[in-house]
C-alpha cells in the first residue's frame, strides 16, 4: 500500500511579521481629542455625591477651595460624614432646636468643632461653603442649612450646579 | 575613465510610516488625561463681576435711598416683582403658566426693569419654603444676565469717564428671607 503524503504549506520557521498599528493609532487619536475636551483645570476636585441630582445653570464659575456640604433626599452630609437625616423632605424634629426650627443642632455642633480645630485653613477662616443640593428638595430645607451655617460663622455659601441650559 | 554608477530611484515606490513612536506617546498621554478629566462639569453660582460692574454695585450700596428690586416666589401663585423707588412700591405679578413658574415672562420683565433702572445690580429673592431648589436656581439664571446677546445695559465707567455696555442685569443675589422663622 502506498501512503499518500500530506500537503504542507511552505512556511518559514524564523520569519518575523509587522503589526499594523494604523487602526490603533486612529482609535487613540479619537480618545485623545475626547479626553482633551473634558480636561479640567479647576483647583478644586468636585466629586458628584450619589443620590444628589444637581440643578443645571448657565453659570461658568469654577469652584474654589471650601467646606463641602451635600443635601440628598435622605441625609445632610459634610464630605463623607453624615450630619443629619432627612425624611419626607425635612429634617427630623429631634435634630432641630425646639424654639428655632430653622436651627439644625448637629450641623451647628460640627461646624463649630471644625472652626475650632481646623482654624488654620483659609476657607474655614473665611467661612466658605460649597453646597451640593438635590434639585427636587424644597427651598425650606436649604434655608435651614444656610441659616445654621451663617450662625456658625460660615456666611459665604456657594451653590454647586451642573453645566447646561 | 571609470563611469559613475547611477543610483536607481523608483519614483513609484511606497513606504510605510513608522507609527510606533506616536503610539507610544499616546499610550502615555491617555492615562494622564483620563485621571484629570472631569466627565461631569460642575460650576458654582457666584458671578465673577467685571471691574466696572463691581464699582457700580459699590456705588449703589453707598446711595442713601437705593432702588430695591425683590422677587418673591410663591409655589401656588407665581412670582411677584416688587420695585421700591424713592419710597414708592410698585408690584408686578408673573402668574403660574400651566402650573409652573413662567420664566420667559419673568426674564422679559426683568429686562424692562433693568432698562428702567440701569444703576441697580442687586436683587433680593424670597422663595417660599415649598419652592423646589431647581426653580430657585432657574430664577437666578433669568436674573443674572440677558440671554439675548444684543441686549446690553449702560454702566458708567469712572476710569474711562463714559458709559460702557454690559450684559449683566442683577448678578448680586441676596436671599432675604433666610433669617426668617
Amino acid at each position: 500500500m502506498s501512503r499518500r503524503r500530506r500537503f504542507e504549506l511552505p512556511t518559514k520557521k524564523n520569519s518575523t511579521f509587522t503589526l499594523n498599528i494604523t487602526s490603533m493609532t486612529d482609535m487613540f487619536t479619537i480618545m485623545l481629542v475626547f479626553l482633551l475636551q473634558s480636561y479640567t483645570i479647576s483647583d478644586v476636585e468636585m466629586v458628584p455625591v450619589s443620590g444628589v441630582r444637581l440643578p443645571t445653570s448657565s453659570s461658568m464659575v469654577n469652584p474654589t477651595e471650601s467646606l463641602k456640604l451635600s443635601i440628598s433626599k435622605d441625609a445632610l452630609m459634610m464630605d463623607k460624614l453624615k450630619i443629619a437625616d432627612i425624611k419626607d423632605a425635612d429634617f427630623l424634629v429631634s435634630d432641630l432646636e425646639e424654639k428655632d426650627t430653622n436651627f439644625i443642632k448637629p450641623l451647628f455642633a460640627e461646624l463649630e468643632k471644625l472652626s475650632k480645630e481646623g482654624g488654620e485653613k483659609k476657607f474655614i477662616k473665611e467661612g466658605k461653603i460649597l453646597l451640593q443640593a438635590d434639585r427636587d428638595l424644597p427651598y425650606g430645607v436649604l434655608r435651614k442649612v444656610m441659616y445654621t451655617a451663617s450662625m456658625a460663622g460660615f456666611p459665604q455659601l456657594k451653590l454647586v450646579t451642573m453645566v447646561g441650559e | 575613465m571609470r563611469r559613475l554608477r547611477k543610483i536607481k530611484i523608483d519614483h513609484n515606490s511606497e513606504f510605510e510610516l513608522d507609527l510606533a513612536p506616536l503610539l507610544a506617546v499616546m499610550v502615555k498621554l491617555v492615562p494622564v488625561l483620563l485621571v484629570s478629566s472631569a466627565f461631569v462639569q460642575m460650576m458654582v453660582i457666584e458671578t465673577e463681576l467685571p471691574q466696572v460692574v463691581s464699582e457700580a454695585i459699590q456705588k449703589q450700596e453707598q446711595t442713601e435711598k437705593p432702588t430695591l428690586i425683590s422677587l418673591e416666589m410663591v409655589s401656588d401663585q407665581g412670582m411677584r416683582l416688587v420695585v421700591t423707588k424713592n419710597g414708592v412700591e410698585k408690584e408686578e405679578m408673573v402668574p403660574l403658566k400651566e402650573g409652573h413658574f413662567d420664566y420667559p415672562t419673568l426674564h422679559l420683565k426683568l429686562i424692562a426693569l433693568k432698562q428702567a433702572n440701569p444703576e441697580v445690580f442687586k436683587i433680593e429673592i424670597n422663595p417660599d419654603a415649598k419652592v423646589p431648589y431647581n426653580d430657585v436656581v432657574k430664577a437666578l439664571d433669568e436674573a443674572r444676565q440677558a440671554h439675548d446677546k444684543n441686549i446690553r445695559f449702560p454702566v458708567y465707567d469712572s476710569k474711562q469717564g463714559k458709559n460702557v455696555e454690559t450684559q449683566y442685569m442683577f448678578p448680586e443675589v441676596v436671599f432675604t428671607n433666610m433669617m426668617e422663622g
